[in-house]
């Protein structure tokens, strides 16, 4: 770590200020109140409040390789009294040979002030080391809590592009394998079914774990995403959507549906012979998206264990980007199957 | 051979379906008998007209392709096909069992056949391989429902409707709160593929559900029964073993 005097320039020019004004109050009073020559004021002053500023700066370097956390007491004691005995005594001696020249007549101020001014010396040396060490443990931490944050941002991504949803390679390989029945029987349509794939795809990589998507661009990529399973599904799978057509430019996670969707259609479509009715709800109250979605599903042949991978990964994500886990609510309806989401707005939605 | 293959496609979705039968339409040793889009009418068909020689989808609606398979009496040939299991695909390696990724060529699916062929001319039994392969369950889940079938009729039981499963010889009895039905498994089976939160093999012959227990009653010096909550209180004999089970599971 570099000394703070000369890497901070304000502290450096605070420093300097609080010397001088303190310098300027000694003389003012010395030569006022007490009514000591000016010259010998000046001598003293600078000798207190300029020369010992400059040389105790280097106390830093004594605090610095001197941690309280690593060395003992008693060992810093004695570092401690020996580098300000021999501070103090460099002090004393240039003090002194400045002193030289005005000594000669018989004015004693400088001379008796001798014995104060080694015992002022130590004091200070004393206030210095308090001084650095709280600089040093300020800046320490300073330095702690930034590394801190980095790190944890670091984690944060992490997770998020983790918990992104992935695209299932069941879906992918169950569609590929539509398409090739398709490209023998519906040629036309299996282009259709490739191209919308594709965008499908290509919504699902293009946007980062961080980005924020209109919810209008959400939804078609759903129903994008829907379609492809109708075309494996067919009559079996029903999609109906209640869309406020005030919530359209909603900011809203990219690929925080999805999963929802892929779970509706895995435990309510995949696991009956009856159709399954897929439904989207969703409206705006002030600073709130508010959708649900609800599936219907054969409680007879199968026991739902809760909140599945891709719900959790949903809550997660929402609780990462949001700072709040009660932004998702699953419901099991025995039935029918429930999960809200209440997606935050940085305006008012009307 | 003279005669061809009498062929039973079961698969769910109508496309994959349509592929298979255009795969297979002008194939010399292979005649369709029929077509199934869900497990339960997989049983009925395999049972009634006795193919010899299925295509099996594994992920169905209702039962999978494997359960169906524990429901059969009559094991013809399969030829699995699958998207994407990767429990399924580890079951299939271990036992060497060939099957056909989606969306799979025809060539490879020709190939499947032969190999099908190659079997029926050296009157291969497959009947083990396929036992073995319903009763491999990889990965540390629990399974969740029970498939069983009695006389025409099959049922899917919940785990957590089971009240508990009795010992007989090479089956189990499985007591459930309407009745009782009948398995072809081992007790091993189910006392290392049911949750041990909610079921404890108490006995050699009894697994139970946590949940029934009424009570617990010293019968003699060391030997106990359970007593389950059921009307006619059922009474099942506990070992010493099952005893310490249950203390552990019950924190008693």
């Amino acid at each position: 770590m570099k000394h703070p005097l000369t890497n901070n320039y304000r502290l450096l020019g605070f420093y300097a200020i609080f010397w001088a004004t303190i310098g300027i109050i000694n003389i003012v009073l010395q030569v006022l109140w007490y009514n000591v020559p000016l010259t010998y004021s000046i001598l003293d002053t600078g000798t207190n409040y300029v020369l010992y500023p400059l040389l105790g700066s280097s106390i830093w370097y004594s605090i610095r390789y001197n941690s309280v956390e690593e060395v003992s007491v008693v060992r810093l004691i004695i570092f401690h009294f020996i580098a300000a005995s021999i501070l103090c005594g460099i002090w004393v001696y240039i003090s002194y040979a400045i002193y030289q020249p005005f000594i000669r007549d018989n004015n004693t101020f400088l001379k008796d002030g001798l014995p104060s001014k080694i015992f002022a010396g130590y004091i200070m040396y004393a206030i210095y080391l308090v001084f650095f060490y709280a600089v040093n443990y300020y800046q320490s931490l300073k330095e702690k809590i930034k590394k801190e944050s980095e790190y944890k941002a670091l984690i944060r991504e992490a997770e998020l592009q983790a918990l992104k949803s992935q695209i299932n390679p069941h879906f992918l390989f169950n569609s590929l394998n539509s398409i090739s029945s398709l490209t023998v029987s519906n040629p036309e349509k299996a282009q259709e079914m490739v191209i919308n794939l594709s965008t499908f795809m290509r919504y699902s990589l293009m946007h980062n774990e961080k980005e924020m998507v209109s919810f209008s661009r959400e939804l078609e990529n759903i129903k994008l995403y829907l379609s492809i399973e109708k075309v494996r599904f067919g009559k079996k799978l029903n999609a109906e959507f209640e869309i406020d057509a005030h919530c359209m430019d909603a900011e809203i996670p990219n690929m925080i549906l999805q999963p929802i969707f892929e779970n509706a259609i895995k435990y309510g479509v995949y696991e009956t012979t009856d159709q399954v009715t897929i439904k989207t709800i969703c409206n705006c109250e002030g600073n709130f998206l508010k959708i649900t979605i609800l599936n219907d599903y054969d409680s007879s042949t199968i026991k739902r264990r809760g909140e599945g991978i891709g719900l959790r990964n949903i809550r997660k994500r929402m609780e990462i980007i949001y700072n709040n886990p009660d932004l998702m609510k699953v419901t099991d309806h025995k039935t029918s199957f429930e999960v809200q989401l209440i997606i935050p707005q940085k305006q008012a939605m009307s | 051979m003279s005669e061809k293959l009498q062929t039973l496609i079961i698969e769910d979705e109508e496309l994959a379906r349509n592929l298979l039968r255009s795969y297979l339409k002008d194939h010399a040793d292979i005649e369709i008998i029929g077509e199934c889009e869900n497990g339960f009418d997989g049983v009925k068909a395999i049972n009634e007209k006795k193919p010899d020689l299925i295509f099996l989808d594994i992920q169905m609606p209702k039962i999978t392709g494997f359960e169906m398979i524990e429901l059969l009496d009559f094991k013809p040939q399969i030829i699995f096909t699958t998207a994407y299991d990767q429990y399924a695909l580890k079951a299939f390696e271990l036992n060497a069992i060939d099957y056909l990724l989606k969306p799979f060529s025809k060539d490879r699916l020709l190939a499947a056949i032969e190999k099908v062929k190659h079997r029926i001319a050296n009157e291969e039994d497959n009947t083990e391989k396929l036992d073995e392969l319903s009763n491999f369950r990889p990965g540390e889940e629990y399974i969740d429902r029970v498939v069983v079938k009695d006389r025409h009729k099959i049922h899917i039981i919940t785990v957590d409707q089971i009240r508990y499963v009795e010992s007989l010889d090479d089956y189990v009895m499985i007591y459930t709160n309407d009745g009782r039905h009948m398995k072809q498994k081992t007790m091993k089976y189910f006392e290392t593929n049911l949750d041990p939160k909610n079921f404890i093999r108490i006995h050699r012959s009894y697994i139970v559900h946590v949940d029934h227990i009424a009570e617990i009653q010293q019968y003699e010096k060391e030997s106990y029964i359970v007593i389950l909550k059921d009307q006619n209180k059922t009474k099942l004999k506990v070992s010493k073993t099952g005893y310490k089970k249950i203390k552990e599971v019950l924190h008693f």
